[in-house]
């Protein structure tokens, strides 16, 4: 598989008044060819972090790279100056956020914001980029394009402005497409339109979507593979039905447990304990072993590498080591385990 | 089947009355909630669910219908001293603990003004001690009393909203989308806070939530609203095995579930009003399917709804 974009022990902090946070505390990860990679984790686990310093939207000012590598055709992304990542930017790159009132212009007709980076990008006439820009708003299922063109973003509802922004960001028929929960802000009926939507463009174009999400159901509706972040790093990451039917991580534990299935008896939601890790000064070890029963000794001391369950999946905890005591699962991730062929809970019959 | 502790009749609440731009938020629902149980209200945004809550608890004057409390009507002329009593009785839990805490108070004052507006403590020593104890109660401790809102975390914010709405020992607690703002890991931790203080204290709750698994999870009846009406109301587990209401239908049919096999092979249904093709002389209203089970249909339709029922 031909792999687009490579994140290489990406390291990143922040400069505060309070001291250094240490937000992203070593990345690795792939993006492979029209494949969608979800990033799942709670507010503050990086995962915003790092779409964005792949865009390099973060202020200068107080964002510094410490180490590691993003490389995009051939080149460093983190060493590229601004000119040259403005032609990246929107072109071969380009990102929907979670706001779709705030990330359109309100005082500008959709049509203009829709031709900029076609007149920015490419060498076409306004004519022309008018003619693409109508054809993309045609393409993302909006009604009389023609007419719309011309109204502003009040004019439309929250579904239709995140339709807009797509089309706009898929202008240049971008290589890769960051979605920052995209459909957050939308109601459960809209947002289900709009992932068949992005599902639809993306065997069209052929594009690489990174996909932001805190909803479990939504990584289960979009996703290829899967990265769970927590602390500024990745602890696991591997196919959609290996990290949900064959997780490996305490905390991806507690991720499908604490969310109520419609199945859910009346017991007690499962709830992770605690509260997220300070970055400004990082536990030692692993990261979330101070609110996990399944903590080790060394978990407190030394932070777990990656151990591999098969050729896509790994994990980084200290649980997979061959020393490591075998323990139980929470009961709702061994449900799930009895579905997947090669665990050790597995019941027969296929996924 | 238990007390009834409230009843909604016929309750609408029109903004810009009279006017070109006239909305009809809550259109003639009628519901009752019973003692100790949690009604969860779910609907799309804009659906009027919020503003059931807020015309429940007086914070709009309703345009028309009643709410009885007790059998006492909370609407219509009221007296400083009769509302009081409602206000002691029915607290609010609000969605965004960033804004619904005031920023300039410490958490000790925050917690205490419904305690002193009504005067429940006899003097400075039992104030704190009442506030020490509802920290203890939603999970924190005393020493936060004299902290700010703002050195708090998310989950930490809705644990003090939830301390405000206790402190005056109420009945009965709205809701409304309190665990929307949090993350996941931290939604859990408040859901079960909610679920062991209803078992303690006998709270009966009305939950507003558009997070169907998580309304499911926690209530004991459900009511769906579409455009400012309810259009099914049903015990929970009922309402997900067999909603009968197109609208639910389509509602059901859009939550993604955290299982790539179901994802891979749900199927979504749309929701088109014009498939009942209403006319002026049907009289549309919620009829009993079965037993608690009721939704909102024409004379017409009540015969395949019933027989829609029975088949499933």
């Amino acid at each position: 598989m031909e792999k687009i974009l490579q994140v290489k022990d990406l390291e990143l902090s922040f400069n505060t008044q309070a001291g250094e946070v240490k937000a992203i505390r070593g990345v690795n990860f792939d993006l492979n060819k029209g494949e969608t990679l979800a990033i799942v984790g709670e507010s503050g686990s990086g995962k915003s972090v790092t779409t964005k310093s792949i865009m390099r939207l973060l202020p200068e000012q107080s964002a510094e790279f410490k180490n590691g590598e993003i490389l995009f055709g051939g080149r460093d992304l983190t060493k590229l100056s601004d000119k040259e990542m403005q032609k990246i930017r929107g072109k071969e790159i380009s990102m929907i956020f979670q706001d779709p009132m705030t990330s359109l212009n309100p005082t500008m007709p959709i049509g203009r914001q829709l031709t900029e980076p076609l007149l920015k990008h490419q060498k076409i006439s306004k004519t022309e980029a008018k003619k693409v820009a109508i054809d993309l708003l045609r393409l993302v299922g909006m009604p009389k394009p023609e007419l719309r063109m011309k109204q502003y973003p009040h004019q439309f509802s929250g579904g239709q402005r995140q339709r807009i922004v797509i089309a706009i960001s898929l202008a240049c028929n971008p290589k890769i497409l960051i979605a920052d929960e995209p459909t957050t802000a939308l109601d459960v009926t809209i947002q289900a339109q709009i992932l068949e939507l992005m599902k639809d463009l993306q065997k069209k174009i052929d594009t690489s979507i990174i996909f932001i999400t805190h909803d479990l159901g939504v990584v289960a509706n979009v996703a290829d593979r899967v990265a769970v972040m927590y602390g500024g790093k990745i602890v696991e990451i591997g196919t959609v039905d290996e990290v949900f039917y064959n997780p490996q991580h305490p905390y991806t534990w507690g991720l499908l447990s604490s969310m109520p299935s419609l199945d859910t008896e009346d017991a007690k939601l499962y709830a992770i304990p605690g509260t997220p890790p300070d970055l400004l000064d990082p536990p030692k070890g692993d990261a979330f072993a101070l609110r996990s029963e399944y903590a080790l000794k060394i978990d407190m001391e030394q932070n777990p590498p990656f151990f591999k369950v098969s050729e896509t999946h790994s994990a980084a905890t200290w649980l997979l080591h061959p020393d490591a005591p075998q323990v139980e699962p929470p009961l709702t991730v061994i449900e799930r385990m009895k579905k997947f062929p090669g665990s050790r809970y597995y019941e027969g019959g296929a996924v | 089947m238990a007390e009834k502790l409230l009843e909604i009749k016929n309750l609408k609440q029109y903004f810009n009355i009279g006017k070109a731009n006239e909305v009809r938020a809550v259109d003639d629902i009628s519901f009752d909630i019973y003692r100790g149980e949690t009604l969860g209200l779910v609907g799309e945004s804009g659906c009027g669910k919020s503003t059931t809550g807020r015309s429940i608890i007086r914070l709009y004057d309703a345009t028309d219908g009643d709410v009885f409390y007790e059998g006492e009507n909370v609407h219509g002329k009221k007296s400083k001293q009769d509302l009081k009593k409602f206000n002691r009785k029915m607290q609010m839990i609000f969605q965004d603990p960033y804004a619904s805490l005031n920023q300039r108070m410490k958490v000790m004052d925050i917690i205490a003004e419904g305690i002193d507006i009504h005067g429940l403590a006899k003097d400075q020593t039992e104030r704190k001690k009442m506030v020490y104890d509802l920290l203890e109660t939603v999970g924190l401790n005393k020493e936060h009393a004299n902290r700010y809102p703002h050195e708090f975390s998310g989950g930490q914010r809705q644990r003090l909203g939830i301390a405000r709405a206790l402190a005056v020992d109420p009945d009965f607690i709205i809701a409304d989308e309190p665990i929307s703002a949090l993350d996941v890991s931290i939604q859990a931790q408040v859901v079960n806070l909610l679920k062991e203080l209803q078992v303690e204290k006998g709270l009966t709750f009305l939950f507003i939530a558009h997070d169907l698994s998580m309304v499911k999870y926690i209530s004991d009846r459900i009511g769906v609203m579409y455009f400012g009406k309810l259009v099914e109301l049903a015990p929970a587990e009922e309402l997900y095995n067999n909603p009968l209401h197109p609208y639910t239908q389509s509602l059901l049919s859009a939550i993604p579930l955290p299982d790539p096999n179901y994802e891979r092979n749900r199927v979504r249904k749309s929701y088109d009003p014009a498939v009942h093709e209403y006319t002026k002389a049907d009289d549309v209203r919620m009829r009993e399917i079965s037993p608690g089970h009721f939704v909102q249909c024409s004379e017409r339709e009540l015969e395949s709804i019933k027989a829609a029922a029975v088949t499933k």
